[in-house]
């Protein structure tokens, strides 16, 4: 599997794209690399402050891009979803 | 000094503040302290940080106004805010690091989220309070005016009061004068700040950064060794003026010397032909004559009030804590693209300014020994009579005096007065008065 | 003796005489006796006390002292002149210098002496009293007459993200 990669790919942009980079701020730090497991490649993020894990892939990542301002704010909300309570009284 | 109570009337002021001579309670009463923060550093209009700090969307850097945590902010689209570091929920620091990028800020203790705007995204568990109606009133605290000059960017906590580019009146012309000297007409502060704590009262830095009488006595032992003309600048035959900007804001001008000595660069302590690159590029940017102008007249030295400080090629900005404790933040000035000319500056700066300077540990000295003497019983006033007799009035209408003279300081002093006695009021204060330049005061 | 031994030996000799040199250095600080203490420096030489951080690059970031040996030297004569007033009078001072340790060779410097130790300065004017505290890196060169001069000299104080007060003294 990883020497069909190395033949599809030139060898310097696998190197990197496979090098895990840290970006770390003083209110979260994740780890980001690229994911080749699955039949096309994909950002794998890890929250190293809990191991949680997740994935982008190029149109979810194409679609960050085209963002508008403000869209993100409503998964920032923490109650979004990760410290949501689970007693919802609606 | 015995610890006054807050004048409450011009009568009570006459006590304290005389056009000449002011009382040493003034810089030693916890009382005055607090009213300063309130008439002087909560509403007029304070420098907080340099657009060039937070060059990229999301920026951020950790600032103050006086005792004030703020938060300097560029959000997405480019607009820089200036925001309450501290969580609407509990009262917690929500930014600890120095600066950083992030479009929103989560506080540590519960979670609270905000955007780099102030707005707050929300709070884990949010059943626990109710409707949502309250978390448009639970934003992070905002300096209620936030304005830009040539890249500085000052806050005002009044939500009314005089324009900045009012507030600065006389003083944009150092702006204007300090971007002229980089090519791109673009400033780079982004070498860093040093702190620098004295235990010594606010006011004793401000009414020193222009006092051209003590150069040749606090610094004889630097400007003997390093063999420097900066004495002679501030000598007795000296052709340098010290002038009255209006609104506080003073100025020893030193370009009389530097025209009369008519070496480009000669500001700097060098010679155009160390500095070939910025020399090209300067000529190139704004023509070999008025770049030639430029190169002689140097840059200002100019008391932007209450808290900024611009010395040529450094940026000192005043942050007072106490009554009698100041830290003074400075850094050196870069212009975009010239590392040439940044690299010397740098150095010439990190040589002169800071705890261990060989300039300012001397001057920071002084102010910690006024503070120890005003505490003394009798005379019991600081006298500030140098050069009343010749004073005058120059092309633009401003008071100057001789290089050494006490202009500055009694200017200082009058805007000090009218600040302190317009008292708590609403926030409204007359823009300060612009001479023209038929010499008569609007 | 084996060889092992032998060279146990000499890097304990080494210790003990970069140690003393430290401890010297110390001293001639403490006591300002100026002129001694330059004579410790090299021909060519840093003295640099970082600030926020230790790591920055002092060719483009505010440092509270970067000094070459020229300046160094201007420093020297500055308080010579008696009129320093951040040094009139002196500070009254008195340091300890502990965990003093070998470090491997810059690479770039493979024949000088490297070494790390962490120092407390107690300091006391009219200000009244400041402690500084820190860690020293120095590199240390030899003369041909085979004496130990001062390359190198980082001074890590704690807390230089925060305001620190007026450091006239050579620390």
């Amino acid at each position: 599997m990883s020497e069909r990669r190395e033949r599809s790919l030139p060898l310097g942009e696998a190197a990197a794209g496979d090098t895990p980079v840290e970006l770390v701020s003083e209110f979260a730090a994740v780890s980001l690399v690229v994911d080749r497991d699955g039949n096309g490649p994909r950002l794998r993020i890890e929250d190293l402050k809990t191991g949680q894990v997740g994935f982008l892939d190029p149109l979810e990542l194409e679609t960050l891009a085209w963002l508008p301002e403000g869209a993100l704010h409503r998964f920032l909300d923490p109650s979004f979803h990760r410290w949501r309570e689970e007693r919802e009284r609606g | 000094m015995t610890p006054t109570t807050v004048p409450a009337d011009s009568a009570a002021w006459d006590a304290l503040i005389e056009p000449d001579r002011v009382h040493g309670s003034l810089y030693t009463d916890p009382a005055i302290f607090d009213a300063e923060m309130e008439r002087i550093w909560y509403r007029t209009w304070v420098y907080v940080g340099h657009e060039s700090e937070v060059p990229q969307p999301n920026d951020y850097v950790v600032k103050s106004i006086g005792p004030q945590p703020i938060i300097m902010s560029r959000d997405k689209q480019g607009e820089i805010h200036l925001l309450l570091n501290r969580c609407t929920h509990r009262a917690n620091l929500v930014c600890d690091a120095a600066k950083g990028n992030s479009s929103a800020f989560r506080c540590p203790y519960h979670g609270w989220t905000f955007s780099n705007t102030g707005k707050l995204l929300g709070y884990p568990f949010n059943s626990g309070y109710g409707g949502t109606e309250e978390k448009r009133n639970l934003g992070l605290g905002r300096v209620a005016r936030v304005a830009s000059y040539q890249g500085f960017v000052f806050g005002s906590f009044a939500e009314e009061g005089p324009t900045l580019e009012e507030h600065l009146g006389g003083a944009t012309d150092a702006f204007d004068r300090l971007v002229e000297l980089s090519p791109t007409g673009k400033l780079d502060i982004s070498a860093g700040w040093l702190q620098h704590e004295a235990k010594a009262n606010w006011k004793m830095l401000v009414e020193n950064e222009t006092d051209g009488y003590h150069p040749q006595f606090v610094h004889a032992s630097i400007f003997s060794v390093a063999k420097s003309g900066i004495g002679d600048l501030y000598g007795e035959k000296s052709t340098a003026v010290s002038r009255d900007l209006g609104g506080g804001h003073t100025e020893n001008d030193l370009r009389p010397e530097f025209r009369r000595i008519d070496e480009p660069m000669g500001w700097f302590g060098t010679t155009a032909d160390r500095l070939p690159e910025y020399v090209e590029h300067l000529q190139a940017a704004r023509g070999p004559e008025r770049a030639r102008e430029i190169m002689i007249d140097g840059a200002p030295h100019v008391m932007v009030y209450p808290n900024l400080f611009i010395a040529e090629i450094q940026l000192f900005v005043i942050q007072p804590l106490a009554v009698d404790r100041t830290v003074q933040h400075v850094t050196a000035i870069q212009y975009e693209g010239e590392p040439q000319l940044n690299r010397r500056m740098l150095q010439q700066t990190i040589g002169s300014v800071g705890p261990a300077g060989l300039l300012l540990a001397d001057d920071t000295e002084m102010y910690e020994r006024n503070q120890r003497g005003v505490h003394a019983r009798t005379p019991e006033w600081l006298v500030l009579k140098r050069g009343t007799h010749r004073e005058r009035r120059d092309g633009d209408g401003f008071t100057i005096g001789d290089a050494t003279d006490e202009v500055p300081q009694r200017a200082i002093w009058r805007h000090y007065r009218e600040l302190m006695e317009a008292g708590d009021g609403d926030g409204a204060v007359a823009p300060p008065a612009v001479p023209t330049a038929n010499g008569s005061v609007r | 003796m084996s060889a092992t031994a032998a060279t146990a030996t000499a890097a304990a000799e080494l210790l003990r005489e970069v140690e003393q040199f430290l401890y010297r250095e110390a001293r001639l600080a403490d006591e300002h006796e100026y002129d001694a203490w330059e004579a410790l420096w090299a021909d060519e030489a840093i003295y640099w006390v970082p600030a926020n951080g230790d790591d920055i690059d002092p060719t483009r970031q505010m440092s509270v002292i970067f000094d070459n040996r020229s300046r160094i030297s201007t420093r020297i004569k500055q308080l010579h002149t008696g009129k320093r007033h951040a040094q009139t009078p002196p500070s009254a001072l008195r340091r300890l210098i502990t965990n003093v340790e070998l470090l491997d060779p810059d690479p770039e410097h493979p024949d000088d002496v490297a070494v790390g130790s962490n120092f407390l300065v107690y300091e006391s004017r009219e200000r009244g009293v400041t402690l500084w505290a820190g860690r020293y890196e120095h590199r240390l060169t030899r003369t041909p007459e085979g004496e130990l001069r001062i390359a190198y000299k980082k001074v890590r104080i704690v807390g230089n993200d925060r305001p620190l007060h007026t450091l006239a003294f050579l620390i």
